[in-house]
């Protein structure tokens, strides 16, 4: 807890300017700096998880206002400086960023970092049959795109993100290096084993998710309610079919990261929709058009075939208990959609795109 | 020799899980979360605070609204996942918590109060949970 003295802090001593002679030829300091601040003697104590970023909202540093006017990179609770011009922080709102979780999930992704270079067990990968080491290596391929569309959308927006609301700031830091470390971990399988990249995929949702302009809103909604429901069943899929540890290790820990990004995605956009008049509606319209493309991509995506590979442990099987396996993983996608949308109030279950209902059968 | 389900043998796997670090390795880092875990008509509190498993209680059902999720499944489903953790020394594919909740129409894993921020949590922390029912691979085990 914070232990300080009340009212607008002053410096407790200020270095005496009258003491002995400075060293001819060099510049005497300046001290000027040293009275100011918003708020001084803040002793926050660690608790038992350790000192984390959430413990430090405490007095002005833990006021986090619904409008941040301020658009120069000045920290929260740090005094203005006059005559610091503007930079394009476009971002100035809360409902369009925030989530309460983005604390609380930077310290996790902190904590539950993993390295693909040594934490893998590589020598545990063997020869697979082609057709299924080829359908690993497209899905591989594809994956490492959905990651760089997240990489690639997140900076966009974190760009115009004010500092009012650091913390979501900090967070998504860590979303864009989970991101690298699955290209990472991705691109190693792919080469590792006798295979190598598949094709780039044709990259309808990537397209829709790196043009959303709306707002970082729209964005999360696509990137993590739209496309990143999906992705979480493609990596349950692949944990469940992995072949040997050390793709169980890339794909349970990708699941772990996923969770976390879709957890401040779904968080965010429940709180702008609960805090934006209106947003819920907007919502709909966003919705109906991204299942539209979602469904355009479930249909076309190399994707499908290579799952249905891998699931049914080859060609053969793919066109039978591969393919049932990939559609039920959908159904569940789409079920898992219905239950969000329902949760963050924005109901779809009556406005779903039939291509997408379809996918209830399975 | 313990029998599952039992509030001594949750006991012997979490000692087993505290005492040997190497077995953190699938959801290595810090955990924080109070899950449940249902067996038929028993239920369980754990509680999982940074790399331990600080405690673990039976729970009544009133109790249960105090856990961010709860995994429930049918007595022979939990029975033969822990067979299969014994004979294999970790769950196989088929055997783990993932899989098995792929293979069951309705999720094993649910928010008591319908949160999913809380619920999500099943996800994010799959493998510290995955991690410990593999710890009682070390415990002997008899079933009810």
């Amino acid at each position: 807890m914070a232990n300080k003295p009340q009212g607008m802090a002053v410096p407790a001593a200020m270095p005496d300017a009258s003491g002995p002679a400075g060293v001819e030829g060099v510049p005497v300091p300046s001290f000027e700096w040293m009275g100011l601040s918003a708020e001084w003697g803040v002793r926050i104590k660690p608790g038992e998880a350790g000192l984390r970023i959430g413990d430090l909202n405490v007095g002005i540093y833990g006021e986090v206002p619904e409008v941040w006017e301020d658009q120069t990179r000045r920290p929260r609770g740090a005094l203005p400086r006059p005559g610091v011009p503007p930079l394009p922080y476009n971002l100035r709102n809360k409902h369009q960023m925030w989530a309460d979780s983005a604390a609380g999930l930077y310290e996790e992704a902190i904590q539950r970092r993993w390295i693909p270079a040594t934490d893998v067990p590589w020598n545990t990968l063997k020869a697979l049959p082609e057709d299924v080491e080829r359908a690993v290596c497209q899905v591989c391929t594809e994956l490492t795109q959905y990651a760089n569309t997240e990489i690639e959308i997140i900076t966009y927006w974190q760009d115009q993100m004010s500092y009012g609301y650091y913390e979501v700031k900090q967070f998504l830091a860590t979303a864009t290096f989970d991101c690298a470390r699955i290209i990472e971990a991705l691109r190693k399988r792919a080469l590792s084993n006798g295979g190598g990249l598949g094709v780039e995929s044709r990259g309808l949702v990537n397209r829709m998710i790196l043009e959303s302009r709306g707002g970082w809103t729209e964005s999360a909604a696509y990137l993590y309610l739209v496309r990143g429901t999906y992705a979480m069943q493609v990596l349950r899929g692949l944990l469940n079919a992995a072949h040997n540890d050390a793709e169980r290790m890339i794909f349970g820990k990708a699941i772990e990261d996923h969770a976390r990004h879709l957890t401040y995605g779904y968080d965010h956009l429940k709180y702008s929709v609960s805090h934006q008049a209106g947003e819920a509606d907007i919502m709909q319209t966003l919705l109906s058009l991204g299942e539209v493309m979602m469904a355009a991509e479930l249909e076309e995506s190399t994707m499908r075939p290579a799952l249905a590979i891998i699931f049914g442990g080859g060609i053969q099987g793919g066109r039978t208990i591969g393919m049932e396996t990939y559609l039920h993983l959908v159904g569940d996608f789409v079920r898992n959609y219905l239950s969000i949308c329902d949760w963050l109030g924005v109901p779809r279950a009556q406005m779903l795109h039939p291509m997408l209902k379809k996918y209830l059968e399975y | 020799m313990a029998q599952f389900p039992s509030l001594d043998w949750f006991h012997q796997v979490r000692d087993v899980y505290n005492s040997d670090s190497s077995l953190h390795k699938g959801g290595g880092g810090a955990c924080h979360t109070t899950a449940a875990f249902k067996v038929e008509d028993q239920s369980y509190l754990i509680v999982f605070e940074g790399l331990k498993c600080a405690d673990i209680r039976q729970a009544s059902a009133a109790e249960l609204k105090d856990a961010d999720f709860i995994i429930e499944m049918p007595y022979e489903l939990w029975k033969g996942m822990i067979a299969n953790v014994q004979s294999h020394g970790k769950a196989d594919l088929q055997y783990t918590l993932n899989s098995i909740d792929l293979q069951q129409d309705e999720s094993i894993a649910y928010s008591p109060v319908d949160d999913q921020y809380r619920q999500d949590l099943f996800y994010r922390y799959n493998q510290n949970f995955q991690d410990f029912f593999d710890a009682s691979a070390r415990v002997e085990t008899t079933f009810a």
